[in-house]
């Protein structure tokens, strides 16, 4: 690279303007940044915006305007000059070009305007490893990391630190590798090895904890824009927490990143995916979706295939690409044509741009529990057995069979053979009154509501509907859905027929339950647990005649989807086309059972008959013999030597199922145990992932990014920037394509950022600081030669994430104490060239998992779905739809899990997280602000969570085996700063404890009230106020600066 | 500033503190609270220039400020700008009429409404009357409002390209119809920073009225890419009026004024070994902590108001978490000093049912904004706080749903809507900016939502094009990428 032939500066951009020597001025770190922010918006890569066919992003163009020294290049002229007509950039740019960078650009010119290629986009080559003849310097080194940056540490007249203390070291690199402290016996026991390897013992056991995966998902969740919820409107709930634990499993498993990659940007796209890579996939399904009544659904889809472009961009490459949505980059070689070349991988997502309220939008993947579906194998067996008991049975019956079917002949003059087990039967026919017999459920009568009308019917009397009366069957009918059922009744529609002749819909709840619903004749059968995200509606084509007399009858056999349920009219299947085919969850309600109407609205007009329920799903044969157009009844009067194959198997179906007591009864034991093993082997969760259209969806540049506005002459096809590395010739255009290349060991940019993020989170800034932008506004890195070596490093060990992290935290550099003197200070103020250990406030989720593990409150159980821990009331309903979405809390082990495993709610996320700078995860978020505010001491000193970490920290103090109370309070100290107090500060924290005493033992109430705080119960046999004074002492530590900061 | 100089500053002034302690008394004494008091004493009247050292931009503002603070009434879900303030003669005789096609000129509207058959023009189903000087059509429904309309300069021309709920409230409060900008209350903390230390430079309270509510969301006062120490924070009705304020129980004030100085003394002690400025600062929000505890409660305790100054406001000002109450507390927010205090009112959705509900919407802002204005005025402070109000788009001509004789909806409508602007600068008693008849498309001087953001900016004295912050490559601004104008029109 350029940069390693120039020689290294005494001077870092933080100095001011007077210290930038002649010589050190550099174009890539110095000079193109200027270029970029002042020059670019009208010298750039964006053709409709360029004046003077003047480029200041190309070599020529630089070169042509600043060659020449400070007498000839017309650039110096134009920056330098006071005219307003002829000053670069123009007044009206509302761009100001500063002193010192006009000083910059005055030295780079009489230097004579050297030009570079942008650093990042220049894949790197690993560089020489600076050596020092000095002996005591070259003695620091123990890994090439600490010679590039001992080398700038040097050339800037510093040194650097010793290591820090053992017990700070350990603290340090517990928190960073697994975000929990140490504990008392990981303490001892490092101070106790006295070994060369004492310290790397610790780091290869944090590196095979399981805790480590959880560190580093929770950095990876907020690049991912993990959440629970949608985002858009309604902010709904979503299961995506399967993808997280996959994160969490990759880090543990030290699955390469190369492939880390692959799974999460193209797993589907894989020769026979396993479930694990169709999960991981879940990366690009993380994604704000929107489910609000008036959406344009274009505009969705579009939007969320702009977000997967970024969020890619900016995770993998360091690159926001979105400038070029609208119009070509003005800073960095991306065109708004290579723009949707890029996007054009993502413009192929199956996922409608109208989703879920509710829950998870497909594609989705389900996923088991191995446990149960053992189970579920178990008892297969046992269905076996009563399987072949009924085909016995059924052949032990052929005797009874063939006196039944003789003297049903008889009887067929007299009725209609029909199941003989509803669990609602409603003739209707009574003659008049308000209450309303159901022969299946003698104690259950309904209740006639409004005008009380009753006439002549199919059979017996009907039920006259006027829209203004209905009956009340209350409890009938309350399936929940998760086995099949039927129900039908007869109908004569005064009009073209239309509202619900019976339901049992509840509409204040999401229309939640079921029920058949006229519309101008057609027949419509909704299944709802809430409309219409979670719902089933299937209408038929054909529709009934006014005024006659038509059998309605509905089965449904519990598979969740429109294909199971059946309208059946006179006996006879009718087509229905499917209008919602979404059904997950239950459609128990509370009703209730209307005849004329749903509760409420959609009254029916017309006559009512003959309501039967079953709590099966009944053949088509059953179905036809209630409609009395029973397939049974001509064949019964039928000769048995005239009778079918067909004809008397379908009679002695018949007879089994509704007539022979014996078969009945094997028939209800399978019935039982095929639904217990079907619901041992339903799915425990589903998650989103990726799948692309059958068919591949045309790609147009849209003019001004706009969904709405596709360029037609403009189609482009699947492709990388070209001022990347080039797809291989062959490749077919689809992710996985894309994401081999991203992850191509030649790539510029792709184990920069990584390792940068890694770096960062270690030392609490990259050596880029911008994460996510490593084009050309991005900043400078502070040791160019020592992220190439890192980078190249990777690559050649394969993508060895744990191996990258383990070299860095081996590193004398990330050892260094982090104490700093004031000469350090003034030199190197925000630590960019580490000549100190980092310092830094513990990030939201692992300042909460001190406080718990500390205490030994920590439930630290890894994976799993989200749980919701204490919050203050009304934050949900105060901004949710409708107001009235209340937050439930969780109850025990659940308030104690790790942070990252809360609730994420993303319009309205966790306040105790976001008030220390968590992001609310909307968006991909590379990096986190680091904030020191008032509202955070509060949290620390009052939020329920932390104030019982603090009385279950000064119980555990209390009850240790320790003479004195000064001995209590180091352990307490130890478990939660994981050092000892120096004898100063124990003085104050006994001091402390006896004040407190004195007090709470005047004050029992309050001692009582502090020591009650939180769900978790406290020791009783203690003395409440040494208790309640031990918790000041204990909520003290847990607010010390050295507690809360990663030292 | 960036939070590390913020920081640093912060720090400074503490070092010097125990410095000059150490030497007159190397005492091992805690900083605590005298200390600290005289460090952190000042609240009020901070100058143009000392914001800086509070924590804004250097160079801002760009030049004198009309406004010193913004007080904004967002009214959320979309206020129906026919039945309040477009009112026009004309509209009546439209009524039941279809909206012809050369009017909607196939512009997109919302999928609730597209499917419709009919689009029959609804006229206001509310009388309308002319007030003060220029005579101002205002509904009835807006009584109080209509005695201050010599005060505020009403813009019939606002428009914004969004038609559904979240991309149009999350634009017009952040820039851009997706998530990730910053607000506007975070915009104007970084750039101008606050000259309360003991109050935050942006706060936010949400009210709720009587009609159809739709969801908000945290990224509205959100700070996006800036910094989080500008996100706003939440005034809430009850004990906690921010999140937890209150000391556990069992902790009283005394205690826990020991607990701070125990605190302080062990990380002074902690400084001494280590030497990062980062712990004075600590000690010093700390502090301030503490004396948030007393002056946010204090702020919420409205019993030093007079009665005159309450029935200015009206009835609801004694019902925690009504909008009223949130008015008063926003005159006192200002009175302190926070540069930009955001009222959400939830409830303006009336896609059914509106003349009901907008009626009783209407009934639950007028009296307080009547108030509000009429307190600035009264105070003295009417001349440099500005008062917005306003929500994220209009609604529909046409019915949503079954038009009747006394009943129908209005879908959103973004082509044209009413927001209004008072005090600080802005002109007295005026109008600005013309709908056509159907109140659907701007025929006179449209204003988008960028233009009012950047007046709003304007008149806080910032230049919209130079308050910027670098992220992902690119300057932000809070009006974002396209072209934004400063309504001049308006300002006095």
């Amino acid at each position: 690279m350029l940069y390693r032939t120039v020689i290294f500066t005494l001077v870092n951009l933080l100095l001011p303007e007077t210290l930038l020597l002649a010589q050190s001025v550099r174009f890539n770190r110095d000079v193109r940044p200027i270029l970029s922010s002042k020059c670019s918006k009208c010298h750039g890569p964006d053709d409709n915006q360029r004046q003077g066919e003047l480029r200041l992003d190309k070599e020529n163009g630089i070169l042509n305007a600043f060659d020449g020294g400070l007498v000839d290049s017309e650039g110096w002229a134009r920056v330098n000059s006071t005219d307003p007509d002829l000053v670069m950039p123009p007044p009206d740019s509302h761009l100001q070009v500063t002193d010192e960078e006009r000083h910059i650009l005055k030295t780079w010119i009489q230097a004579g305007a050297e030009w570079e290629g942008h650093w990042s986009f220049i894949a790197p080559l690993k560089p020489i490893v600076p050596k020092f003849t000095d002996q005591s310097l070259q003695q620091w080194i123990r890994h090439p990391i600490d010679a590039f940056i001992l080398q700038h540490l040097h050339e800037a007249h510093l040194t650097p630190n010793n290591d820090a203390d053992p017990e700070v070291l350990l603290r340090r690199v517990t928190l960073d590798l697994t975000g929990l402290p140490p504990t008392l016996e990981d303490i001892d026991a490092f101070l106790a090895d006295k070994s060369e390897t004492a310290y790397e013992t610790v780091v290869d056991r944090l590196l095979a904890s399981p805790h480590f995966g959880e560190r580093m998902a929770v950095s990876w969740m907020d690049a991912a824009r993990y959440g629970d919820t949608s985002v858009f409107h309604a902010d709904g709930p979503r299961d995506m927490w399967p993808w997280r634990d996959w994160v969490i499993q990759a880090y543990n498993r030290n699955m390469p990143f190369d492939e880390f990659t692959r799974d999460q940007l193209a797993g589907d796209l894989l020769t026979n995916p396993t479930t694990e890579q169709m999960v991981a996939t879940g990366f690009l399904r993380n994604n704000a979706t929107t489910d609000e009544g008036g959406l344009i659904e274009e505009e969705y889809r579009v939007e969320y295939a702009i977000d997967r472009v970024k969020t890619t961009s900016m995770v993998w490459l360091g690159v926001s690409m979105e400038c070029a949505q609208c119009h070509n980059h003005k800073y960095d070689p991306i065109t708004q044509e290579e723009y949707y070349q890029f996007y054009a991988f993502f413009n192929q997502a199956a996922d409608p741009g109208k989703q879920t309220r509710n829950g998870n939008q497909s594609p989705v993947v389900n996923l088991y529990d191995d446990e149960k579906l053992s189970q579920a194998d178990e008892l297969q067996p046992q269905l076996t057995a009563i399987e072949t008991r009924l085909t016995e049975r059924s052949t032990a019956a052929e005797a009874d069979f063939q006196q039944w079917s003789v003297d049903e002949a008889v009887k067929t003059a007299n009725g209609v053979s029909q199941p003989t087990d509803p669990v609602s039967w409603i003739p209707l026919d009574e003659t008049k009154g308000r209450s309303v017999t159901d022969i299946a459920r003698p104690n259950q009568t309904g209740q006639l509501n409004g005008p009380e009308k009753w006439t002549t019917g199919h059979t017996g009397n009907a039920f006259d509907c006027d829209t203004k009366n209905w009956i009340d069957m209350d409890t009938a009918g309350n399936f929940d859905g998760s086995h099949g059922f039927s129900y039908g009744c007869w109908v004569r529609p005064q009009d073209a027929g239309n509202g619900s002749p019976i339901a049992r819909m509840d509409l204040a709840n999401g229309y939640r339950g079921y029920d058949i619903h006229l519309t101008d004749g057609s027949v419509a059968v909704h299944l709802i647990h809430s409309w219409p995200d979670d719902a089933i509606k299937i209408e038929t084509k054909k529709r009934l005649t006014a005024n006659e007399w038509q059998h309605i009858f509905v089965t449904y056999d519990a598979t969740n989807t429109a294909a199971g349920v059946q309208i059946y009219v006179d006996g006879e299947l009718w087509e229905s086309d499917v209008r919602e085919d979404r059904l997950k969850g239950t459609l128990l309600s509370k009703g209730p059972f209307f005849v004329g109407r749903r509760n409420t609205g959609s009254h029916y007009k017309g006559l009512v008959d003959d309501i039967r329920l079953y709590d099966r799903a009944l053949t088509a044969t059953e179905v036809k013999s209630i409609a009395a157009t029973s397939a049974i009844t001509p064949l019964l009067a039928k000769d048995d030597s005239q009778r079918s194959v067909d004809e008397k198997q379908t009679l002695r179906s018949h007879f089994l199922a509704n007539v022979d007591t014996e078969y009945q009864g094997i028939s209800k034991e399978k019935i039982k145990l095929s639904g217990t093993i079907e619901e041992l082997r339903k799915p425990i969760v589903n998650v989103m992932v990726m799948n692309d259209l059958p068919e591949v969806r045309e790609t147009f540049v849209l003019a001004r990014g706009n969904y709405a506005a596709p360029l037609k002459d403009r189609k482009v096809e699947p492709n990388v920037p070209a001022a990347l590395p080039a797809l291989p010739a062959d490749a077919s255009s689809n992710r996985l394509t894309l994401a081999n290349w991203i992850t191509s060991p030649t790539h510029p940019l792709t184990a920069r950022v990584a390792v940068n993020r890694y770096w960062s989170l270690l030392f609490g800034q990259g050596i880029v600081r911008s994460l996510e932008d490593f084009g050309a506004q991005g900043e400078w890195p502070s040791h160019p030669e020592l992220l190439d070596w890192l980078a190249t490093d990777f690559v050649e060990s394969n993508w060895n994430v744990q191996r990258a992290i383990k070299q860095i935290v081996m590193s004398s550099t990330y050892r260094q104490s982090s104490v700093v003197t004031a000469q350090k200070l003034s030199q190197d103020p925000e630590n960019r060239l580490l000549s100190r250990g980092a310092r830094f406030r513990l990030q939201a989720e692992f300042l909460r998992d001190n406080a718990l593990a500390a205490s030994g409150l920590l439930v630290s159980t890894v994976g799993g779905p989200g749980v919701k821990p204490y919050q203050p009331d009304g934050l949900w309903n105060e901004v949710s739809l409708d107001g009235n979405l209340r937050f439930q809390q969780d109850e025990g082990d659940k308030l104690y899990r790790r942070s990252m495993y809360t609730y994420w709610r993303r319009s309205a996320p966790a306040p105790s997280m976001t008030i220390f700078d968590a992001p609310t995860r909307e968006k991909c978020a590379m990096r986190r602000s680091r904030t020191n505010t008032p509202l955070q001491a509060l949290v620390t000193l009052n939020d329920p969570q932390f104030v019982e970490a603090a009385r279950a920290l000064a119980e555990l103090a209390l009850k240790q085996q320790a003479t004195t109370i000064g001995q209590k309070i180091r352990l307490a100290f130890r478990r939660t700063a994981a050092t000892e107090p120096n004898q100063h500060v124990l003085a104050i924290l006994v001091d402390t404890f006896e004040e407190e005493l004195r007090r709470f033992q005047k004050d029992a109430k309050s001692a009582a009230q502090l020591i009650s705080v939180g769900d978790s119960a406290h020791d009783e046999t203690l003395d409440p106020a040494a208790h309640a004074a031990m918790t000041v002492v204990t909520s003290i530590i847990l607010n010390l600066d050295q507690t809360l900061t990663r030292n | 500033m960036t939070d590390y100089q913020i920081n640093r500053e912060i720090a400074s002034e503490l070092q010097q503190t125990l410095t000059r302690r150490d030497l007159l008394a190397n005492s091992k004494r805690p900083l605590g609270a005298a200390a600290l008091a005289s460090l952190l004493g000042r609240t009020t009247g901070a100058s143009a220039a000392s914001a800086e050292v509070n924590g804004g931009i250097a160079g801002l503002p760009h030049f004198a400020p009309r406004a010193k603070r913004v007080i904004s009434l967002f009214m959320a879900g979309g206020p129906s700008h026919i039945d309040t303030w477009d009112y026009k003669p004309a509209l009546r005789k439209i009524h039941g009429q279809e909206l012809p096609e050369s009017i909607r000129n196939g512009q997109r509207i919302t999928t609730m409404t597209s499917g419709q058959k009919a689009f029959p023009c609804v006229a206001p189903m509310f009388n309308f009357s002319q007030h003060g000087q220029n005579g101002t059509w205002v509904s009835e429904i807006l009584p109080h409002t209509a005695r201050i309309i010599d005060d505020i300069s009403v813009v019939k021309s606002v428009h914004t390209e969004a038609i559904n709920h979240d991309p149009a409230i999350t634009f017009i409060n952040t820039g851009v119809q997706q998530p990730g900008n910053a607000s506007m209350g975070a915009w104007i903390s970084y750039g101008l920073g606050s000259p309360n230390r003991n109050l935050p430079s942006y706060v936010v309270m949400i009210s709720r009225g009587p009609g159809q509510k739709q969801a908000l969301y945290s990224r509205l006062w959100g700070s996006g890419f800036l910094s989080s120490r500008h996100q706003g924070v939440a005034l809430r009705a009850g004990a906690s009026p921010v999140l937890y304020l209150n000391n556990p129980d069992g902790i009283d004030r005394p205690t826990r004024r020991r607990m701070l100085d125990r605190i302080a003394q062990v990380n002074e002690d902690h400084y001494r070994a280590v030497g990062d400025p980062e712990t004075l600062t600590r000690i010093a929000q700390y502090e301030m902590a503490f004396r948030m505890q007393t002056s946010v409660p204090g702020l919420m305790d409205l019993s030093s108001e007079t009665s005159d100054t309450k029935n200015l406001y009206g009835p609801d000002v004694e019902k925690p978490g009504s909008f009223a109450r949130n008015c008063v507390i926003a005159r006192r927010l200002a009175e302190q000093e926070v540069p930009f205090i955001q009222l959400f009112h939830r409830g303006w959705d009336q896609h059914s049912n509106l003349p009901k509900l907008i009626r009783g919407q209407c009934e639950s802002i007028d009296h307080a904004i009547y108030g509000l204005i009429s307190d600035l005025k009264q105070r003295g402070m009417f001349d440099d706080t500005l008062v917005v109000w306003g929500g994220e788009f209009g609604r529909t001509i046409y019915s949503q749903g079954t038009l009747t004789k006394d009943n129908h909806g209005r879908d959103h409508h973004g082509r044209c809507f009413t927001m209004f602007m008072a005090g600080a600068g802005i002109k007295r008693g005026f109008e600005f900016g013309r709908t056509d008849d159907y109140s659907y498309n701007i025929v006179e001087n449209p204003v988008h939502i960028r233009d009012m953001n950047a007046t709003i900016l304007h008149q806080l004295g910032i230049d919209h094009n130079q308050l910027t912050f670098r992220y992902q490559g690119l300057d932000q601004k809070l009006v974002g990428t396209e072209p934004a104008h400063v309504v001049k029109d308006i300002i006095a």
